[in-house]
């Protein structure tokens, strides 16, 4: 069946595709069947556009990477660029990086400090919250012609913060943060919430690939892949010669698509405690619930997504064949450029609380393990490249990827945490409960959403 | 680069552009692009000193006052045992980013020497072109500076102390950094 073709009339106007096929029929998470035409496909991608980064929650930045009043931060919102700024009153903003006038980029560095914003083009001058302090020429202008108080800068229509992570909505209409992360907060909050407060640490690396951006995303959920790919560090002694190894764990589905790993790691003292040094474990108990922190001490690795494309990695590796394995948070974003390539976003983060000699080992053995020059993603990107290149064609677009994995499965109800739960991590349950939830997003009725409304902003802290 | 207050007997015009000394670290510029482009990586580990650092910070786009935009957060931050580790996993066969290989050239031009602290010691800086392809891909390229610092441990034989890469993109348009610089 690993050919499976698959393909089905159009059910509904809306939902066929201009191969005549409907993607209801060509998309079967629940069967473990997605096309592959969904990969590489110009129409899909232009839905995609509308009804998923139009609309959905998106990951823009962390609270830590504007710590004062005037820092900015350049961004997107889903595929749109943004300000994001702390503003004079210090709360976080975001905007539309465009100005009202002619949408010429305002901010035009990717990190900025600024008591005001002024287009380079004809001067329009915004305050950091957004209001139109002057434009050009203004006394060119006749009687209301010009009405400043309606022409502040867009807003992001929903913003939201928790454990220091801003999100954003274009789509008035969208739940409220709270209740579109739902029962991921029980799991953010062991995350970026175990020793206290986690910080970002300095600039994202940022690079684009020639792949789907679902590629990605498929991946940051996949613990199978992870002997295989990662085959030259089994080879150098780096992973654990068992391709089982990344399994001793469970997968948790939740509600709006969010999905998580907890992973134990070998049964040594630096694969305890998600990788965190010693003295920190004590403060899992301060900071989290008792069945928080046992997972947070049983636990080595974890990967998770805020659907659709923001995720967290928590690992513990060494960086090279003569160091001892240390714990590691990397935060990743993909951002589609186009149906084939997307701009990938990678983050070092780590607690404030920890030891300045941690602090500098953790973050050497991220930048030897993750991001573009990573000994681990390397070899990553290319799988993503090559899935994406052979998904082009028509014939490739017949044909469904497998993805059935642990199908028959029985949930766990021993696992402490909300959500269904698996145990054992190899399965694809987690990337079917993505595909499903990216399948009811793209059927959902088009709708325009209202126009600029201001934000309902969160307050910093 | 900085330029170098403690001479220590290397006069400056020692180092200009034609002088035996400019020929002699140019050669050996040249040796060690030539094995990073003939996938000699083995040989080319044997250049680096044992406390070496290898580093490309990453660059931001930042308005004119705020400088060049490099950053504390780097793409390559690297010793010895690292780049060892990144040698031995190529060597490996499993490595799929880099098996079958990328075909690579190092073009260097605008080398400019200084005499470093020490009396062994050269500060070395140098545009670079790396263009990459692999399979059937259209080249991707880098480009920037790279400042060395080389370390003279016999006649025309030199040992990589430092190599910052400084490169120009801040969004790096290239699949992954599987190739050294």
């Amino acid at each position: 069946m690993a050919n499976e073709r698959i393909s089905g009339k159009a059910s509904q106007p809306g939902m066929r595709l201009a191969s005549g096929e409907d993607l209801e029929q060509i998309v079967r998470p629940a069967e473990g069947l997605i096309s592959r035409r969904i990969f590489a496909d110009p129409e899909v991608y232009e839905r995609e556009l509308e009804q998923i980064f139009g609309r959905a929650w998106f990951f823009i930045g962390h609270e830590s990477e504007i710590p004062e009043r005037g820092d900015i931060v350049a961004r997107q919102c889903g595929v749109d660029p943004v300000i994001l700024v702390r503003d004079q009153a210090g709360v976080v903003r975001a905007f539309l990086n465009s100005c009202r006038h002619r949408g010429m980029r305002l901010c035009r560095a990717d990190r900025d400090h600024a008591t005001a914003l002024r287009c380079p083009y004809h001067g329009w001058t915004y305050s950091t919250s957004g209001e139109l302090l002057a434009a050009s020429s203004e006394h060119h202008y006749g009687p209301g012609e010009l009405d400043k108080a309606q022409l502040g800068l867009i807003p992001v229509a929903r913003l939201g913060s928790y454990r220091g992570l801003v999100f954003g909505s274009w789509d008035p209409a969208a739940p409220s943060l709270e209740e579109w992360l739902g029962d991921m907060r029980w799991y953010l909050d062991i995350i970026f919430g175990r020793t206290g407060e986690i910080e970002f640490v300095g600039v994202p690396q940022i690079w684009d690939v020639e792949c789907s951006w679902k590629f990605a995303t498929d991946n940051f959920t996949d613990n199978f892949h992870v002997y295989w790919t990662h085959q030259s560090l089994v080879e150098l002694g780096m992973l654990p010669s068992d391709p089982d190894f990344a399994s001793h764990g469970h997968m948790v589905t939740l509600d709006n698509g969010h999905i998580l790993h907890f992973v134990q790691g070998p049964p040594m003292e630096a694969f305890q405690g998600l990788g965190l040094p010693k003295s920190l474990w004590p403060r899992f108990a301060e900071h989290l619930s008792p069945a928080q922190a046992r997972i947070a001490q049983a636990h080595g690795y974890s990967a998770g997504t805020m659907w659709p494309n923001f995720h967290w990695l928590q690992l513990v590796t060494a960086g090279d064949t003569k160091s001892e394995p240390v714990g590691i948070l990397n935060l990743r974003l993909e951002v589609p450029l186009s149906p084939t390539r997307t701009r990938m976003y990678s983050w070092f983060a780590i607690d404030k609380a920890a030891p300045a000699g941690y602090r500098k080992t953790s973050y050497e053995t991220y930048v030897r393990c993750f991001g573009p020059s990573g000994i681990f993603d390397q070899d990553d990107m290319e799988n993503w490249e090559e899935c994406t290149a052979a998904a082009r064609g028509p014939a490739a677009k017949r044909y469904a990827l497998h993805h059935k994995m642990g199908l028959a499965r029985p949930t766990d109800a021993t696992w402490a945490g909300p959500g269904i739960a698996y145990a054992d991590s190899y399965g694809e349950m987690t990337q079917r409960a993505w595909y499903a939830e990216w399948l009811r997003r793209m059927r959902q009725p088009a709708h325009a959403p209202t126009a600029v409304q201001r934000p309902r902003v969160t307050a910093a802290s | 680069m900085s330029a170098a207050p403690h001479s220590a007997g290397v006069p400056a015009d020692a180092c200009a552009a034609g002088t035996p000394l400019y020929g002699e670290i140019l050669g050996f510029l040249y040796r060690e692009a030539a094995l990073l482009d003939n996938n000699e990586y083995g040989a080319w580990i044997e250049l680096c000193a044992e406390d070496i650092h290898y580093v490309m910070p990453v660059r931001t786009t930042q308005v004119r006052a705020r400088g060049p935009g490099f950053e504390q957060v780097s793409f390559f931050d690297e010793n010895i045992h690292s780049l060892r580790t990144r040698v031995a996993r190529l060597e490996t066969g499993s490595a799929w980013a880099e098996t079958p290989p990328s075909r690579t050239r190092h073009f260097l031009t605008n080398v400019l020497v200084q005499a470093g602290e020490r009396p062994d010691e050269f500060a070395v800086a140098a545009n670079f072109l790396v263009t990459r392809t692999r399979a059937e891909q259209a080249y991707q390229m880098f480009a920037g500076r790279r400042e060395d610092l080389l370390r003279r441990v016999a006649p025309s034989e030199y040992r990589i102390a430092r190599r910052r890469i400084l490169v120009d993109q801040t969004v790096i348009t290239s699949t992954n950094l599987s190739v050294l610089f």
